[in-house]
């Protein structure tokens, strides 16, 4: 498993994405400026605009090398050469996966320098009334990765079913919507009006909220804007529902990337 | 080689035929249309999936940067009426999605309140923002002044600046309270009110003023007392405070340590020209 974790992460750097990710990072540079327009809170202004960009760039990674990573190899035929040596289909996916989740990881810690620095600047020169919460805003950053390898796992699930990169794409982009908003979807259900909602409908969307990731509970942005207190149990439980998640995710993409005909 | 050159500068002199006119309809556009219909919240939360605070930061702007054409073309002397409505819309949306973003609260409170005149809408506004920024004293103030000099319910502004001074523990905001929490007859409330914080003082100066207020009070109270008596016994209210000295009904004249003088308006409510603020009757409201 590792070669072919080292090969996907070389394949990574090779295919110059670090490059593309420094040049969407200098959008951090313009956001100083932008912030500076906010009448009452600069700094805030500053932290929400660079988790904005910081959170789009890794959902860019996510999405576009989680879902074409297993397609590539399926096009250059490079799986059918790997499946004659002495690897198991499932250690061969999880390097994969493993490639992917470390590249994503050393972009999430570059492009957190770049927050800071962002947050850092800002915050020196229009120093908030609420002092900036540095804590609990390098645990957004860490919460919007663990997020993304999530999302990378779907993106990889979908890769095991498919043959094009159509529904790794659409697919993890369509989870990743529906992940966002099935805690409201959650909270509407227990409204006067949810209740009013059919049974099937209020049942289907019961199924979905347990079936679909809960993105909602790895936002810590208004925690990390505004300096608001935060759970370490909440966080803990998260955490392990992060990796039971992803854990449950990739063993069912090896199962089915072990049945797959690859001809 | 020789076509495609072609087709490449016959294109480009096309986009240069129609990028004068096109920048030319953009900057024709009406405000409004710029500053667009937001989606509803929901939607918009959906739509933003996890971008909702960028999304809220990005309505506060459009507006603000809506509000600084209209300030400009103001300066050159062409007068554009605002929408308040699409304002206020957008504003909204915005503390829906994000509703600790204090640049909305703030753009609302400066310019709807005094310009489009909808104090009690973004008193709502306010009431929704300090359920979520407890620690900020800005927002219970800005609710207390709405509430006082515009929607004249003083009741209500005293409240506001109760809580102002609870989160501040800045000495103006418990005088004003106290100040409205008299105008509504609540004399004894604001007499207890200012003594609790008095006694609280560790500042002189402050003390000095929450002594002054609780005095002014107290004249104002034996006033209201010898009011009722008056009425009571004669069934009407006096004309004025002299009245009630010349008939025995107070020992003393009762005098304002702000200066001012005592009277009674309209509806028998104990006043002062000095409105219990020191040089305010020199002021115009």
């Amino acid at each position: 498993m590792f070669p072919v974790f080292i090969a996907t992460f070389k394949g990574v750097v090779r295919d110059r994405v670090l490059r593309g990710i420094l040049a969407t990072g200098l959008l951090f540079l313009a956001l100083p400026q932008i912030s500076s327009l906010s009448m009452r809170q600069v700094t805030e202004l500053s932290i929400t605009l660079s988790l904005g960009l910081f959170s789009f760039i890794l959902l860019l990674l996510a999405v576009f090398l989680g879902a074409t990573s297993l397609w590539k190899d399926f096009e250059r035929r490079y799986t059918f050469s790997v499946m004659g040596l002495p690897l198991s289909r499932g250690a061969y996916l999880l390097g994969k996966y493993a490639g992917v989740a470390g590249f994503t990881l050393i972009a999430g810690m570059l492009l957190g320098v770049a927050v800071i620095a962002v947050v850092w600047i800002t915050s020196s020169v229009h120093p908030s009334v609420r002092p900036v919460a540095w804590g609990n805003l390098a645990l957004a950053m860490g919460f919007d990765v663990v997020k993304y390898l999530l999302l990378l796992g779907f993106a990889f699930f979908f890769s095991t079913v498919s043959t094009s990169f159509f529904l790794p794409v659409f697919g993890t982009i369509a989870v990743y919507m529906a992940g966002s908003v099935s805690q409201q979807v959650f909270d509407y259900l227990q409204t006067e009006s949810g209740q009013l909602l059919p049974a099937v409908v209020r049942k289907a969307s019961l199924a979905l909220y347990y079936l679909l990731p809960n993105f909602g509970a790895f936002d810590l942005r208004l925690q990390a804007i505004y300096g608001l207190d935060l759970s370490p149990s909440g966080l803990l439980l998260t955490l392990a529902y992060a990796f039971i998640y992803l854990g449950i995710l990739m063993a069912a993409s090896v199962t089915i990337f072990r049945r797959r005909e690859l001809l | 080689m020789r076509p495609v050159l072609l087709s490449f500068a016959l294109l480009l002199t096309a986009y240069l035929g129609v990028i004068g006119p096109f920048t030319n309809y953009m900057a024709e556009k009406p405000m409004v249309e710029k500053l667009g219909y937001p989606p509803q919240p929901t939607v918009l939360r959906a739509i933003s999936a996890d971008q909702g605070p960028t999304a809220a930061a990005w309505l506060v702007m459009k507006v603000l940067f809506y509000y600084g054409d209209l300030v400009e073309a103001a300066q050159q002397e062409v007068y554009l009426s605002p929408d308040y409505v699409a304002i206020h819309r957008n504003l909204e949306t915005a503390v829906q999605l994000d509703p600790y973003n204090m640049d909305a609260y703030y753009f609302a409170q400066a310019i709807l309140v005094w310009d489009a005149g909808r104090a009690d809408a973004v008193n709502e506004m306010l009431e929704h923002g300090m359920a979520y920024r407890t620690w900020d004293w800005y927002l219970p103030f800005f609710a207390g002044f709405n509430s006082a000099y515009f929607l004249k319910d003083y009741e209500k502004a005293a409240e506001y600046y109760k809580r102002a001074a609870e989160l501040s523990g800045a000495p103006l905001f418990s005088q004003l309270a106290g100040r409205y929490l008299q105008e509504v007859g609540k004399t004894d409330l604001a007499i207890a009110y200012l003594t609790m914080l008095e006694k609280s003082a560790r500042n002189e100066a402050v003390k000095n003023s929450f002594q002054i207020r609780i005095r002014a009070f107290r004249e104002v109270k034996r006033i209201e007392v010898a009011r009722d008596r008056y009425r009571k016994e004669k069934g009407v209210l006096p004309e004025s405070v002299g009245i009630l000295h010349q008939q025995g009904f107070l020992d003393t004249l009762p005098s304002d340590p702000y200066g001012g003088t005592f009277y009674l308006d309209g509806q028998g409510q104990v006043r002062s020209t000095s409105k219990f603020a020191f040089g305010s009757d020199k002021q115009k409201q």
